[in-house]
């Protein structure tokens, strides 16, 4: 990322909540882990507030503005599960921001919605967790999308497919 | 442009002071020619103040008037675990001041915490003046990356009542990775293993060229060096009761010459294989006669007793690995920070577990304030060949319903962050709203620190439900807190107020300041260091007269002369093992090689004693504020008293059985959180909490409820 002119920072700042952080980063959804942290760093090279500390109040503050919704978004986005609800929001189009302790709030689901409601569903849940303990991820992929099949409403089950394909690309976080 | 910064490792033992010259970094040394001067503040009768070995050389002599390891209870509260253990065994008196805060007292009058560390940054400052023979004003002050927003606050007010601007509060294993890493074009994972002398830390940092990032930090604020020294004092006063029947830690005097011993073996044994304490004449039997103490310690024994310390630090360790997402041997570096690192066992054991050497030519005394040198450069000149992308090592959390905490922000979140949450009120025409932040992992408020209660008024009144309030948590580079509120439509800020805070207010700090009390220092490092003290002037039976006490500047000269400095252990290269015996302390303070004992210390030089402050009397209460003024962002320190009882008057306009706390409620509907984010029923009641928050005095035993298992480091999820 080249030098930004004051102009553009403060057009940034002003325009800052009509990004989402893909945009912001300027990354693409589909953006790998390894990208998402070089867009990190590049945007934090443009807008740390400690280069700016000699500039005018309004740069400063569109500076500061930026850097902390740069690291809002790094927050979201580096986190597989925060990256999946905030991907899920964005789909509904329910903003494009997203408190960090959101996801975590999202994560304390209803013992019900993880373990799954029929028996079936139960069973394969388990013989998935079984495999994650045994570092089989291919089985857990089995087990989950069957247990995803046999309750395709179960949100927690679409979470933990998302987040073991996630991790079979990536590696863990 | 040009301006001179310097950076400041105000460490628990030893401070030492940097600054970047052609593009290095440069450690000062003070005017006895070491790198590093012993954070030891010493006041005279007269009041004058003396910092550094000569000062703790002092300890022996007056060790009620001789403040050391200061920054073990910067900002913390009266009742945390350390300030208990520290009243145990410290030899000055710690007391208790308004809002749980604390004071040391020194003959009648009051010092807190941020006075005696600016007493230590003066002595900083001075001596880079001198050295660089212009008036230094900018420094980058560092701490243990684990201090909570209490402690970092308190540390920058002692970096302004010493007279400096505080350009940034740098976590020392960030700035000690700026310095292993700073012009190398690195690419690489490394691990800080900083073990100070009252905190360790482990920072998971990966260096991308010229961004360093902190993956994450983890740390034990209650564990470091010192507790190495308590293990080996317990082993001599213990073997020393048995045979003797006497306990050497009932006497202050006795006490401290096991300290020095303490410290003395543990340097030793970083060189040596094995050492020999001997302390000659350390009690008087009841007999009259005196009794010894001779121990040789061999480095095997030693690492056994400090061996479930260690374990410690690996436990911490784990967690930052684990917050990182990394294992061990994902690292491709480990560094070594602090005076204890030096010993053979923790390289051993920091070998085992990271399964690699850490980095040579590291320096662990110096590198920390050459990485704030780096950094205070590039503040004062905006040039920034470096980012350093730093986290929040505790989570930022605000009371909720039932004595529970939620988090606002999660630790080892980049900052600068911050994050927003809308409040309602739950009272028609509710006045005030009150939130409680804390910092901290755990799940119940009182495992927590608490930073203080902010309460947001000047929003619109209207009946309840129909007020939203958007409270704004900010982290700024520092670390440091700051909390506003506004109305959401308008983006109006509300006033606000912090009470229950235990930091110095904004008067307190301006009183300090004018009163000059630290400013002493400044005139010491001024004078040229005499080679030899002036000889005490003699009456004709050839004994010495001592000087009178309206004569301060000879009177603080004497205690000097009479008590030359300890050499200066933490300077790596200048510290020489002698003969593999223990440097044990005599009458006069002085470590002498145990052959040495008996004979004249040598007298070594030493910067004469500065001119005494007029005599002082302690800070007048502050006057009650008027009407708190808007909320300047930056400042978080309350202008108001902080007197709980000031709390009821702001809400008189409603009777005082109303409860008008957001966050003690009992019905979690009217406030904006959703109601999955507390892990408890809606029916749960906390008519407890409600109850005490009536009575103003009972508000009391709320934040000691709040604050009695805070310092609890095991109270985690």
């Amino acid at each position: 990322m080249s030098e930004m002119a004051p102009t553009e920072i403060l057009a940034l700042g002003r325009i800052i909540d009509e990004l989402d952080y893909y945009q912001l980063l300027h990354l693409e959804s589909g953006a790998t882990a390894p990208q998402v942290k070089q867009a990190y760093y590049s945007s934090s090279r443009a807008f740390h507030p400690d280069g700016h500390r000699s500039a005018d109040p309004s740069l400063k503050a569109a500076v500061e503005r930026i850097s902390k919704r740069v690291a809002e978004a790094y927050s979201v986005l580096r986190d597989p599960r925060r990256r999946q609800a905030y991907d899920r929001k964005l789909g509904n189009g329910e903003g494009r921001r997203m408190p960090l302790a959101e996801a975590k709030a999202e994560a304390t689901r209803s013992t019900e919605q993880r373990d799954g409601k029929t028996p079936q569903g139960r069973q394969f849940y388990r013989l998935a967790r079984a495999a994650l303990a045994n570092d089989d991820l291919d089985g857990a992929a089995r087990n989950l999308q069957t247990a995803l099949a046999l309750e395709p409403d179960n949100q927690g089950f679409k979470d933990e497919v998302a987040e073991l394909r996630h991790r079979r690309i990536h590696g863990p976080r | 442009m040009g301006e001179i910064a310097i950076g400041i490792d105000l460490g628990t033992s030893n401070s030492c002071v940097a600054v970047l010259r052609g593009g290095a970094p440069e450690v000062i040394p003070n005017a006895c020619g070491e790198t590093t001067t012993a954070s030891v503040v010493a006041i005279a009768e007269n009041g004058a103040i003396t910092v550094g070995n000569a000062a703790k050389a002092n300890i022996i002599h007056d060790p009620k008037n001789t403040v050391y390891s200061a920054k073990r209870l910067i900002g913390r509260y009266f009742f945390s675990e350390e300030v208990k253990k520290a009243r145990a065994i410290c030899s000055y008196e710690i007391v208790d001041a308004q809002n749980h805060g604390l004071r040391i007292k020194i003959r009648d009058e009051l010092f807190s915490l941020p006075e005696i560390a600016a007493m230590v940054l003066r002595e900083m400052k001075s001596i880079a003046e001198a050295h660089l023979g212009q008036p230094v004003s900018k420094a980058v002050i560092t701490v243990p990356a684990y201090f909570n927003d209490n402690q970092r606050q308190a540390t920058k007010d002692a970096g302004r009542i010493a007279g400096l601007e505080v350009l940034r509060i740098l976590n020392e294993p960030t700035a000690a990775a700026l310095a292993y890493g700073f012009g190398r074009g690195l690419s690489q994972r490394v691990a800080v293993y900083d073990l100070g002398g009252g905190t360790f830390d482990i920072s998971v940092l990966e260096i991308g060229e010229d961004v360093f990032e902190v993956l994450a930090t983890c740390g034990d604020t209650f564990l470091g060096g010192d507790d190495f020294d308590d293990r080996m004092i317990d082993l001599l006063a213990d073997e020393f009761t048995a045979s003797e029947g006497i306990n050497l830690r009932n006497d202050p005097y006795a006490l401290e010459k096991l300290k020095v011993a303490a410290e003395g073996a543990k340097k030793a044994l970083s060189v040596d294989g094995e050492v020999e304490v001997r302390i000659p004449d350390i009690i008087t039997r009841k007999d009259g006669s005196t009794a010894s103490v001779e121990r040789t310690i061999a480095e095997a024994e030693y690492a056994a007793l400090v061996n479930d310390l260690i374990l410690r630090t690996f436990k911490v360790c784990d967690e930052a690995l684990q917050q990182a997402g990394i294992i061990a041997r994902d690292l491709d570096g480990v560094i070594l920070v602090g005076g204890p690192t030096r010993l053979p066992v923790i390289r051993r054991m920091v070998r085992d577990y990271f399964q690699q050497d850490s980095k040579a030519n590291v320096d662990p005394d110096l590198v920390v304030a050459m990485g704030a040198a780096i950094h205070a450069a590039s503040l004062a000149n905006s040039s920034q060949e470096a980012y350093l992308l730093d986290v929040t090592p505790l989570s930022l959390k605000i009371g909720v319903a039932g004595g529970l905490a939620e988090t606002v922000i999660e630790r080892n979140t980049p900052v600068p962050i911050e994050q927003t949450r809308t409040f309602t009120t739950f009272q028609d025409y509710q006045e005030s709203v009150k939130i409680r932040v804390y910092q901290g992992e755990s799940r119940s408020a009182e495992g927590n620190e608490l930073l203080g209660e902010f309460s947001f008024t000047g929003f619109k009144k209207a009946p309840r439900g129909q007020v939203a309030i958007d409270v704004t948590f900010e982290i700024n580079a520092d670390g440091i807190v700051n909390v506003t509120a506004a109305d959401p439509e308008t983006g109006q800020q509300a006033s606000t107020r912090i009470t229950l805070s235990s930091g110095l207010s904004e008067s307190e700090i301006k009183n300090i300041i004018e009163k000059g009390r630290t400013e002493d220092v400044e005139v010491r490092a001024n004078a040229p260091a005499a080679s030899a003290p002036p000889a005490a002037a003699r009456d004709i039976a050839g004994d010495e007269i001592l000087p009178m006490d309206d004569d301060p500047v000879a009177a603080a000269e004497e205690l000097v002369r009479e008590a030359p400095p300890l050499p200066s252990a933490d300077s790596g290269p200048d510290f020489e093992p002698i003969g593999g015996h223990v440097l044990i302390p005599t009458e006069d303070g002085v470590l002498e090689p145990a052959s040495n004992v008996g004979r004249k210390p040598a007298v070594r030089a030493s910067a004469p004693a500065s001119a005494p402050a007029p005599a002082s009397t302690p800070a007048p209460a502050s006057a009650p504020a008027p009407e708190p003024p808007p909320v300047a962002e930056a400042d978080l320190l309350p202008e108001a008293p902080m007197d709980l009882t000031d709390e009821i008057e702001l809400t008189d306009l409603e009777p005082l059985d109303q409860d008008l706390t957001v966050g003690i409620d009992d019905e979690l509907s009217d406030i904006e959180l959703s109601a999955e984010d507390v892990e408890l029923s809606e029916t749960d009641p906390c008519l407890d909490d409600v109850d005490e928050a009536r009575d103003g005095s009972a508000k009391e035993a709320l934040f000691e409820r709040a604050g009695s298992d805070l310092s609890d480091p095991d109270a985690k999820d």
